[in-house]
Formats: C-alpha cells, structure tokens, sequence
C-alpha cells in the first residue's frame, strides 16, 4: 500500500511538473505572440490610420474616406494597378525561365565548377539592383545601348530591337535580378525530391529533356508554384527597378505611386493617399500569403527525408556539358560580369561616356581617392549597424518563434507561424511609410523618428518571414530524441533549447545571420524612406549620389562596398567551413 | 594757442564720437558672434554643386573672420522640393528641423515664407543690403542661378540646337530625346513673368505631350552626357559648372530668351537647433570673401553686384527674376506643371 502511495505521489507530482511547465511554455508563447503582433501590427494600423486622414502626422484631423474616393475614383489608379501585375507576371516568369534550369543542371547534373557558380551566384547579391541597372542603361537603352548599336549594325534593322524603357524591358532587369533567391529556394527543394522517378525514367531509355520537362518539372511544380507566388508578392513591392527605368518613362507601378505621394516632386507629402494606395497592397499581399501557405504544405506531400549520406546520381551531360556551362555563364554575365565591368569601368571616368579611345585615355582613379571627403564616416558606421544588429535581432526572434511552432504542443502555434510569415505580405515601403507615420505622429511615445533604430525595427520586420522559413526548415531536421533525452535528465526547457538545439542548428541559423545581413547592407527602399540626416546608410548614399549626378564617384563606392562585402562573406564562410557542419541535420 | 586747445578738444571730441559710435554699430555682431560661439555647430544643407569641400572651405573662413571654432555639418540637396516638403512636414507635426540655414532657391524658400517657416532677423542692422532681404526678412539672395535648355554639344550638331524656347516642341525632339527636370519651377517663374499664365500652361502641355524624358537634374546631365537625352528642356548653371569641371561637354543653348533665373537665398528655419549659427553665417555670405567662395565652388554670383560674372551675364538679356509678390502664383504653378509633365499625381 506504501509503496503504490509513492509510485501515485511520484506520477501526481510529474503530472504538476510537467502542467507547470506546459504552462510556462504557453505563456511564454503567448508573450511572443502579442510581441510580435504589435512588432507587426502597428506600423500596418498606422497605414490604415493615416490612409483615413488628410493633413501631416501629428495633426488631429477628423477621420475621412476622402482619400479612398480620390484613389478609387481616379482611372489613373487602375491603370497603375494593371502596370503592377503585368511587371510582377513579366519579372516572375524570366525568374523562373533561367532559374528552373539552372537548378537542374546544378542539382542534378555533372556540370563542372559547381564550386565556383555557387560563389558567383552569391556575389550577384552583393550588388545593389540601382546599380545593376545602370549597367542595363549603358547596354538596352533604345538609343545609346551598345547591344541595340551592334545589333543595329550586325542586322542591318532599322530600329533598336531593345527597349529598357518598358514594362518588358523593367520585367527582364528585375526578374534577372531574382534568380539568386529563387534559386536557393528551389535548390532546397531540389534536394529534397525523390529522384527514383527520375532514375526509372533514365533507365527506360527516356532522354533527359524530355524526363526534365514530364518528371522533374510536375514533381517539382508545388515548389516551383510557391517560389512564383513568393516572387510575385516581393514584385509587387519592389522600388529600384520601377524607380530609375520606370519613372523616367512614366511608367509607374504601386510602390512607386506610394514613394511619389511620400516624398513628391513639386508639392508637400502626402500620407493620406500613400495610404489609400498601400490598402490595395495590403490586400493583395495578404491574400498571396495564403495562397502560398497553402502550396507550401501541398509541397511537403513530394519530398522525401534523405537522411545522411544519401547522394542521387548525377546526370552524365557528355557533350551537352558546355552547352549547360554557356547558358550558366551567360546568365552570370548578365548577372554578375557585365554590370561589374561597367560599374569598374565608370568608376575610372572622369564623368558618364559610353566606351572609345577618347575614353580610355581619360581613365583616373580620382573618385576613389575623393570617396573619404564626401561620403564621410557615419554612413559606414550606421550601415555596420544594420548589418550586425538586423540579423542579430531577426534570428533571435526567428529561433524562439520556430522552437515554439516546431518543437511544442501551444494550440495556437500556427497562429504564430503565420504572424512570422505575414511580414512578407506587407510591401517593404508600406512598413517603412507606416513606421515614419508611427515615428512622426507619436513620436512621445516611439522617439524612434531619425534615428538608426527605426531602420533596425523596419529591416528585423521585413526579414522575420525569411528568418522563420529557415529556422523552421532546419529545426525539423533535428531528431526530437535528443532533447527528450535532455529532458528526461531534469533539463528546462530553455537549457534543452540553449545546449542541445542551438548547437545542432548553428550552421543554419549563422548562414542566415549572413544572408540577412548583406540583404540589409544593400536595402535602400526602407532606407531611403525613414532617412534623415542622422541615420544615414550605404545605399541612400549610393542613392543620392546617383540623384546629383555623381555617376562615377557612385560606381567608385558600389566597387569597393562589392570587395568589402565578398571579403566579409568568403570570410565568414571560410571560418564556418573550418569549424565544421555543428551537429548537422542528416 | 587758444584756437589750437579749441581745435584739439573739438578733434578729441570727434574721436571719442567715433569710437563709441564703432563701438555701438558693433555691439549686434559682436553677440551675434558670442551667441553662435555657444552652439558650436551648423547644420548646412546646400547645393549638391557646392560639393563637401566646398563647404568645408566655407566654414574654414567663415571661422578665420569671426574668430570662431564652428563645426559645420554639411547636406548635399538631392531633391530641394522634397526635402523643403520635408520641412514643412516635420514643422506641422511639432518636429524640429534637421537643419539651421537652407540654401535653395527662391521659389522654395517661398514655399516655406506662406507657411511661416523662416526665423526672421534682422540682417540690416548688420550691413546686409536691404535689395537682397527677402520674405520679411526671412532670407538673404547670395547669388543668380541661369536656366536654359542644355545639350551635349560632342553629339548635338549645332544646326539642331534650338535657338527660341518654342523650337523645343519640334517634332524631331519626340520620343524621350526630349529631357524635363523636376524643377518645373523654371516654367512657373514665366509664366509669372513676361509670358504669363495662359502661353506657359500650353506650351508646358505641349511639351509634356512630346513624352519627354523625366529626370532630375544630376541624373539629366548624365542621361546628356551618354547620348540618351539630346536635349534638356531646361538646366540650372550650377549643372554645367560642376560638369564642365570634370571635362564634360555640357552647354546652354545660349541665345533662348527669356533666361530664366531662380536666386539662392539663405534662411534659418523656425525651431532650428542653432540659430545664431546660422544667422551669422547667412550674413557672411553675402560679404566678399563668402561671396567669392560661392563663385569659385558653384559658379554663381549675384547680378545684383557690379563687376561680376552674373552681373555681366544678365547685360543685354531679357531675364525672368522672381519677386516676393510673385511667389505664390510661382508656388501654385509648379504643383499644377508637376502634374501635367507626369511628376506628381
């Protein structure tokens, strides 16, 4: 009787253990949730709210919807609105022409210099896209581009046959632009493909294009389906491209509607309408969101764990190699080679001139030596900031948010997931309109307004999505075994999380630290937004330097901020490759 | 001997009138200067064209004249109408501007004179000419910018480069050869003066009708410079100066009248962090030395002043000069001509 009345004692008082601790967990959740939901939430109330306002932030005006009747009752409106979605179908389809291939023949096939594709493939992120495109001005504009000329002359046409100054011409800038993302995106799901289909085909006698377009490619689709959706939604969002090709032409999409409202030509800011148009963003974005929530776990249903070790068989190309090799390094010289010559060859001018003797002979180094003088210390130390406090704060948060979704029991942890994810949802010049208003208008209560800080929050909330995606991806790998273990031992939770999971995840977790640290050095929407005198960056540097014309000392500093940022990550990388793969996932 | 006491006490006399005249006429300078040497500091947002050295020589003899030690912060304009519309933003919802003292044009400090944004001082009390005070004392004029349209004259054939304001809606120009600056101001300031309202608004319909290439103006001179543009409907000096300095071939097609010609003032704005600052130093350029300065780094000078470049410019020209009363009209035009050329919604 004695002894039954310990077992009892012992099995109640585990029971209260672990209702104790179940709860903590759950408050713990809990706090993360409304954390994040103000994080989130705010700066997208102060959209909605200055979007029912006239006047300047701070003012107290009634609330009106005359904002919304001047939007929706303008033609103009859904004429942008059109321009939008054409830009964003245009850019996501060249992303995915040149990505989809590009991943097979690096995944799966013996292509050589793998090595060194991956590296370049990293590097075309390291250049600022404004940059990039005046390298496409000097080469696709209709009058002065060098390939029209050539073209012109080798073909004997009569007109140009490129037009940058277009929609098609903005959709192949930007969507070249997003294949270093996509590809990673779908690389990863690449790896995780079943390739037995793949190999019965093959070994049927079935020629490779033809396995590639009827098996690779429908095994495939709902991650190729969720990149597209993931692409659309940051092409509807996206400024540089529209900005400097666009606008120009008069070619205007919702981001740049929304920037002319917030920092117009002629006339004052007006935040009401920057509003009224960032509804019509909102709207889309969210319901993209759930679209590609949706394919995501369609996706999971075609992939496979591998576990350690297991490698598919590598397609032998035979001759077909250096076909695959030239279209890899044609899209890496228009990716990375080409714009990085023209930004070297810029750099060297005394001012803007298309390439000729009387330019060679003109060639200086004196916009690297004049650098000091006029960009200053500050940009650099506040873009430093950025880059080790944004990633710094992302990934905390992305870690605590993907331990609690992954690895408990909460009821509403996939209410938090998707709070993580909605970020994406919400263009990055809304967010940095919205926290601005915020900053502006309460400034008693957030004295954020100016400083560096503001442009932390906006960045940390721009990336949480990307930062969740990952964490959540490599926690899954990890086998519950070893923190049960721990448990089983007396371990809290949060030493489980602090000595066992971290470590095993380390590897993942500081890949993204990276990631999202040179996605924050090169940012210039947000940036460019939230600007002030004090809180000056890199990229609104870049920015006004090409706004004053100072074209050459702009490609003299986007030179050197592409060496220092490849020195910082071949270093990083280089250290993490020392140390080894911490407890990896297989 | 008595007449030569008499003379020596009236001459005494004389002196000592005089000296503590000096010393009365000093006495505004001299806490002028004590004030500023309090705060330390200028926050200088001026012409992308006056360059960092540029203003660092500024500060250099501003300093050496006064005896001072100031630190002054310099902030290149990339968009002087947004970053004036900044001001006013920032001054309706109670925040302090990031700035002391604003160099930018006349029609821009005009945007700022409605609303009541300037500190006024009054800087005649210190020898500033009273032809060069503006909005109520708010501003002072230091120097003449000239507006033109401006080509490429490597690329453009002389035959082609337009010789009245109106050869600019020849067809040739169609199809984005054609470049229009954000500062539509310049067409405001016509239509204010000798054209008036009804010839500018058509012929800024007609030009916007061309499709031109819309730029801003450092982003103008290069899109020239490639080729891309072959003519720019309208281009400041200061654009010219700074890219002749680089050895680019970027000219007026002189011979257009009527020049346009916005000023550069200089005013302290309300709420600024140092005001006296930035009194001080908006007197000091307009004494020789800040005006030579402001020639040497920008190429302008005032036409008001004889003997110098502008001045000699404007001689024998019909040009558009901007006045106090006119501000408004010139205000209200360039939101209008934003909208019609496609900058603003």
């Amino acid at each position: 009787m004695k002894a039954e009345s310990r077992s009892e004692v012992g099995a109640e008082r585990w029971d209260v253990f672990s209702r104790f601790r179940a709860s903590g967990v759950s408050l713990f959740a809990s706090g993360m949730s409304v954390f994040l939901l103000l994080l989130i939430g705010v700066p997208v109330v102060m959209v909605i709210l200055m979007s029912l306002r006239t006047g300047f932030p701070g003012e107290t005006v009634p609330l009106t919807l005359e904002n919304y009747v001047e939007v929706y009752a303008n033609p103009k409106t859904y004429q942008v609105l059109l321009n939008t979605i054409i830009f964003a179908v245009a850019s996501v389809s060249v992303t995915l022409l040149i990505t989809v291939p590009l991943v097979w023949i690096l995944m799966r096939t013996d292509v050589p210099l793998k090595k060194t594709i991956y590296v370049l493939l990293t590097v075309g992120i390291l250049v600022p896209v404004f940059l990039r495109t005046i390298a496409w001005i000097i080469l696709l504009s209709p009058r002065i581009g060098l390939v029209n000329k050539w073209l012109q002359q080798w073909f004997d046409l009569a007109s140009p046959p490129f037009n940058l100054y277009s929609l098609p011409g903005m959709a192949f800038v930007q969507g070249v632009s997003f294949v270093p993302g996509a590809f990673f995106m779908l690389a990863a799901a690449y790896q995780s493909m079943d390739p037995s289909l793949e190999e019965a085909a093959y070994t049927s006698g079935v020629g490779k294009l033809r396995t590639f377009l009827k098996i690779n490619i429908p095994i495939t689709w709902p991650a190729i389906a969720a990149v597209m959706v993931y692409l659309f939604m940051t092409s509807i969002a996206v400024f540089e491209v529209p900005a400097i090709i666009g606008l120009p032409a008069r070619i205007l999409v919702l981001s740049s509607l929304i920037f002319q409202s917030t920092t117009p030509t002629t006339g004052l800011p007006d935040y009401g309408t920057a509003g009224a148009y960032g509804g019509i963003m909102l709207v889309l974005g969210l319901v993209l969101a759930a679209l590609y929530v949706r394919l995501v776990k369609q996706g999971k249903k075609y992939t496979v764990i591998t576990g350690r070790g297991y490698r598919p068989r590598e397609i032998a190309l035979g001759r077909w190699k250096w076909a695959a090799l030239a279209f890899v390094f044609l899209y890496l010289s228009l990716e990375v080679f080409v714009p990085s010559l023209v930004l070297l060859w810029t750099s060297l001018l005394p001012y803007l001139q298309l390439p000729s003797a009387e330019a060679l002979s003109s060639l200086t180094f004196k916009h690297y030596l004049e650098l000091p003088s006029h960009v200053g210390v500050t940009p650099f130390i506040n873009t430093l900031i950025l880059m080790f406090a944004v990633p710094t704060v992302t990934m905390v948060l992305s870690v605590l948010v993907s331990w609690i979704v992954i690895r408990t029991q909460v009821s509403f942890r996939g209410f938090l997931d998707t709070l993580a994810f909605i970020p994406h949802a919400i263009p990055g010049i809304l967010m940095a309109v919205g926290l601005a208003y915020l900053g502006l208008a309460y400034r008693n209560y957030f004295p954020l307004y100016g400083t560096i800080f503001i442009i932390i929050v906006a960045h940390t909330i721009n990336w949480i999505a990307y930062g969740t995606r990952t964490t959540n991806s490599v926690m899954i790998q990890v086998h519950r075994e070893l923190e049960e273990a721990g448990r089983v031992a007396g371990a809290s939770s949060q030493r489980v999380l602090w000595k066992i999971v971290l470590p095993l995840i380390a590897a993942g977790v500081l890949n993204s630290w990276i990631w999202i640290g040179m996605l924050s050095y090169r940012e210039v929407t947000m940036s460019l937004t939230l600007m002030t005198r004090s809180n000056v960056v890199i990229s609104t540097v870049v920015w006004q330097f090409w706004g004053s014309g100072w074209v050459p000392q702009v490609c003299a500093l986007g030179v050197i901020l592409i060496l220092f940022a490849v020195t910082v990550v071949g270093t990083v990388r280089f250290a993490l490759s020392r140390i080894g793969e911490i407890g990896s996932a297989n | 001997m008595q007449n030569s006491k008499q003379f020596l006490v009236y001459y005494l006399l004389l002196v000592v009138c005089v000296a503590l005249a000096g010393v009365s006429n000093a006495a505004p300078i001299d806490e002028l200067i004590a004030s500023a040497k309090k705060e330390g500091v200028i926050e200088f947002y001026g012409p992308s064209t006056l360059g960092p050295e540029g203003a660092q020589a500024f500060a250099a003899a501003f300093n050496k004249k006064y005896g001072l030690n100031i630190k002054l912060n310099f902030s290149a304009s990339g968009n002087m109408t947004r970053d004036v519309g900044k001001v006013v933003g920032l001054a309706a919802s109670g925040v302090a501007p990031e700035w002391d003292i604003m160099v930018v044009t006349d029609s821009h400090h005009g945007s700022l004179w409605f609303r009541k944004l300037h500190k006024v001082f009054d800087y005649k009390s210190l020898g500033v000419d009273p032809k060069i005070i503006e909005y109520d004392n708010g501003v002072v004029s230091i120097a003449n910018q000239f507006a033109l349209p401006a080509y490429n004259k490597k690329i453009l054939p002389a035959k082609d480069v337009p010789k009245k304001w109106e050869d600019l809606l020849d067809p040739k120009w169609k199809g984005g050869k054609l470049g229009v600056l954000s500062s539509v101001h310049h067409f405001a300031r016509l239509a204010a003066g000798p054209w008036g309202e009804e010839k500018t608004t058509d012929f800024v319909k007609k030009l916007a009708a061309m499709n031109p290439t819309l730029s801003r103006a450092g982003e103008m001179a290069q899109r020239l410079l490639l080729g891309e543009v072959l003519v720019s409907a309208t281009m400041q000096d200061s654009q010219l100066h700074e890219s002749a300095e680089q050895g680019a071939p970027l000219v007026f097609a002189e011979g257009v009248q009527p020049v346009v010609s916005p000023e550069y003032h200089v005013g302290v704005l309300k709420g600024a962090p140092h005001p006296n600052v930035g009194h001080l130093f908006s007197v000091f350029m307009t004494t020789r030395e800040g005006q030579q300065l402001w020639e040497k780094y920008t190429g302008h000078s005032s036409a008001y002043v004889q003997g110098t470049k502008a001045y000699k410019y404007v001689q024998g020209k019909q040009v558009v000069f901007m006045k106090q009363d006119q501000a408004q009209l010139v205000d209200k035009l360039t939101r209008q001509y934003g909208k019609i050329f496609g900058f603003d919604n």
